[in-house]
C-alpha cells in the first residue's frame, strides 16, 4: 500500500475541508478549500485513494508546497 | 561489371548503417521501452516518405586486401521526409551505436541538417536520444586535444528558430549539448519514464553529494513542470503524434502563411456561457468548457500543460482558421501570473508573432502573485518582460475579459498602442487593483475619524460597487464593448477571418527586453 500527499499549489487559509479520514475519493476530487487572491481555490486529488491523514483545519493558514491530506 | 561491384559495395555499406549498432544493441534499446532510431523516423513521418542524407557516413575497417571489412554506422541519422503530406527536415540519434554521443561526421551532419532545413524553409524535427553531437571523454585520448567548446552548431540551431518551426522530442536519457538541443525548439515533448534531459546525469551529480536517480534528477515530472520542455507524452508514438499536431498549426516557415482546414459542420452550443462565470466572484470555474465552446470542435492544442498554469494556451482554430491562444485558469493562484507563466506567456507570443498566428486572449487576471515566494521568484522581471514581449506583437490580438483585469498584470491584455479587437463579459470587473484590499488603505483617515468605523467601511464599499459596474466603464468608452456571452464566437469568427490577410508574412523584428 503506497501513501501519497495532497499538497497546496498556494498558501492561503483553508476555509473549507471537504474530506474526512477514512473517505474514498477520486482523482479531481475537491480536498480543501484555500482562500487566497481574495479567491476560494480548490485543491484536488491528483488520483483517487483513501484519505489516511487530514493534516489541516478550517482556519489555518498553509503555505505553498504545504501537504494537506495524506491518501492511500 | 566493374560498376556492379561499386553498387554491390554501396549496398554494402548501406546494410551497416541500416543494422545500426547490432541486433544486441537493438536488443538493449527494445529491452528498454524504447524504439530505435529508424524505426522512430519510419513512425513519425508519412509512409515511405523519408529520403536519407549521409546514410554512408560512419568508421570504416578495412581487410589487408583494402576490401570493406565492416563499418560502425554514424550516430546521427537524417534526411528529408513529409509529416501529414508537408516537407520536413528530421534528425535522430542512434543510441545503439556509442549511446549516441559525437563521433565521426555526427557534428557536420548536425550542421548539415540545420542547414536544409534554413534553406528548404521546412520545420525541422529532432528526435534526441544521447548527448546528440556533444562530447564524450573518451574523445579526449583518440583526438589528442581538449577542443573549446564554441557550439559551432548553435549558429544554425538559432537562426533557424526565426526561420522554420522546430521540434524536439526527447526519447531517452539526454544530457549537455542533446538537452540543450531539445530546449532550443518552439515546442518539446518528452516520454515520461524513458526519456530524461539534463545538464549532466546522475554519476556526475553524485559527486555533489546528490543521490538521485535520473528520472528524479531530469524526468518529465521536473523539466516539464519547469518549463524547461512543454509537455510530457505517454509513449513515444504519443510524442510523435504530439509534434505532427503542433506542426499542422503552422506554416512551414516564416515565408508562409499557417494552413487552414475546413470549417467544422457543427457548431457546440454557446448559451450555457451566460452562466460560464459564478456570480460569487470568489468562486472558481473551469476554463476548458469555455474554450471547447469557442474553438472549432476537437481543434485545441494546449502547450505546456503541467507549467505556468496560471494560463491555459496553445494553438486552436476558429472556423479552420489558426490562431494562439492564452486563456486566464482561476484553479492556479486564482489566474495571477506567478514568473513561470509570464515565461509561458512570452514563449506563447514569441511563436504566434513569428510564424503571423493571430492571438486570441481570455482575461481574469487579478495580477502578477503576491507575496514572498513571489518576489523572491522574481515575478516582476518576468512579468516586465511578458508585458514588453506583449507591446512588441503586431499580429492581430483579441482580448476578451471574462472576469477581473486588475495592476500591471492585467494591463499585460494587449497592445495599447495599436487597435486591438476587445471586448468584456457583463462579469467583469477591472482597476488598479481590487478595492476590497486597498479600501481600508485609501480611506483610512474617513474610517478612523467615524462614529461607528466598520458602518462607514460598508457604506464606502458599497459607494466603490456602484462605480466598478464595467457598464459605467463602457459609458466612458474606457472598455469598447461588452457582450452577450453567446455572441463571442461570432465576434472570434469576424476576427479570424479579418486578420487573415494581416498574417501575410513579414520581417521578424522584436525590440529589446528589461
Amino acid at each position: 500500500m503506497s501513501i501519497h500527499k495532497i499538497t497546496s499549489h498556494i498558501s492561503g487559509h483553508i476555509v473549507d475541508c471537504e474530506v474526512n479520514v477514512g473517505d474514498k475519493i477520486a482523482e479531481g476530487d475537491t480536498v480543501v478549500m484555500v482562500e487566497s487572491m481574495k479567491m476560494e481555490i480548490p485543491i484536488e486529488s491528483d488520483r483517487s485513494g483513501k484519505v489516511t491523514e487530514l493534516l489541516v483545519n478550517v482556519d489555518d493558514d498553509v503555505a505553498e508546497g504545504q501537504v494537506v491530506v495524506v491518501i492511500s | 561489371m566493374s560498376r556492379n561491384k561499386e553498387l554491390i559495395e554501396l549496398e554494402q555499406r548501406k546494410a551497416f548503417s541500416l543494422a545500426m549498432g547490432g541486433p544486441d544493441k537493438v536488443k538493449r534499446q527494445h529491452d528498454k521501452g524504447k524504439l530505435t532510431v529508424r524505426e522512430r523516423i519510419e513512425r513519425f513521418v508519412d509512409a515511405g516518405t523519408f529520403v536519407e542524407v549521409g546514410i554512408l557516413a560512419g568508421q570504416s575497417e578495412y581487410n589487408e586486401d583494402l576490401t570493406l571489412k565492416k563499418v560502425i554506422p554514424s550516430n546521427f541519422i537524417m534526411g528529408r521526409a513529409k509529416v501529414d503530406g508537408r516537407p520536413v527536415v528530421v534528425v535522430g540519434d542512434d543510441f545503439t551505436v556509442r549511446g549516441g554521443s559525437n563521433e565521426g561526421a555526427v557534428g557536420e551532419k548536425l550542421i548539415f541538417a540545420e542547414q536544409m532545413a534554413y534553406d528548404l524553409c521546412v520545420p525541422m524535427v529532432r528526435l534526441i536520444d544521447g548527448t546528440g553531437g556533444g562530447g564524450s571523454v573518451k574523445n579526449l585520448e583518440k583526438k589528442g586535444y581538449a577542443s573549446l567548446p564554441q557550439m559551432k552548431s548553435w549558429s544554425y540551431v538559432a537562426r533557424n528558430l526565426s526561420r522554420v518551426p522546430v521540434v524536439s522530442l526527447a526519447l531517452g536519457s539526454v544530457a549537455g549539448k542533446g538537452a540543450a538541443r531539445v530546449a532550443g525548439s518552439h515546442y518539446s515533448v518528452m516520454v515520461q519514464e524513458t526519456s530524461q534531459v539534463f545538464v549532466a546525469g546522475p554519476p556526475i551529480v553524485a559527486k555533489l553529494g546528490q543521490k538521485v536517480e535520473k528520472n528524479e534528477l531530469g524526468g518529465s515530472t521536473i523539466h516539464t513542470r519547469n518549463g524547461v520542455v512543454d509537455d510530457e507524452a505517454e509513449s513515444e508514438e504519443h510524442a510523435f503524434s504530439r509534434a505532427r499536431k503542433f506542426l499542422s498549426y503552422l506554416p512551414s516557415s516564416v515565408q508562409e502563411t499557417a494552413p487552414t482546414t475546413d470549417a467544422p459542420k457543427h457548431v457546440p452550443d454557446q448559451s450555457w456561457l451566460v452562466d460560464a462565470i459564478p456570480e460569487n466572484s470568489r468562486k472558481v470555474y473551469k476554463i476548458w468548457p469555455v474554450l471547447t465552446t469557442l474553438f472549432d470542435e476537437d481543434s485545441i492544442f494546449e502547450i505546456g500543460k503541467n507549467w505556468g498554469k496560471s494560463i491555459v494556451s496553445g494553438v486552436a482554430r476558429i472556423k479552420g482558421r489558426a490562431v494562439a491562444f492564452a486563456a486566464s485558469n482561476p484553479y492556479h493562484y486564482g489566474g495571477s501570473w506567478d514568473r513561470q507563466t509570464a515565461e509561458k506567456f512570452v514563449r506563447l507570443v514569441d511563436v504566434a508573432e513569428l510564424f503571423r498566428l493571430p492571438v486570441v486572449h481570455l482575461i481574469d487576471n487579478p495580477g502578477f502573485m503576491v507575496g514572498l515566494d513571489a518576489e523572491k521568484s522574481a515575478v516582476m522581471r518576468a512579468g516586465v518582460r511578458a508585458l514588453t514581449a506583449v507591446s512588441q506583437t503586431t499580429v492581430p490580438w483579441f482580448s476578451l475579459i471574462i472576469r477581473r483585469a486588475f495592476g500591471v498584470g492585467g494591463g499585460a491584455h494587449q497592445n495599447s498602442n495599436r487597435f486591438n479587437f476587445r471586448y468584456a463579459w457583463p462579469s467583469a470587473q477591472w482597476g488598479s487593483l481590487p478595492f476590497e484590499g486597498g479600501l481600508e488603505v485609501a480611506y483610512r483617515a474617513e474610517i478612523e475619524a467615524a462614529k461607528d468605523p466598520e458602518a462607514k467601511h460598508r457604506e464606502i464599499k458599497a459607494r466603490l460597487e456602484s462605480v466598478v459596474s464595467p457598464f459605467r466603464t463602457a459609458e466612458n468608452f474606457n472598455v469598447e464593448d461588452i457582450i452577450d456571452p453567446r455572441e463571442t464566437r461570432e465576434r472570434l469568427v469576424e476576427f479570424a477571418e479579418l486578420s487573415a490577410k494581416l498574417c501575410q508574412p513579414r520581417e521578424y523584428m522584436v525590440g529589446y527586453r528589461p
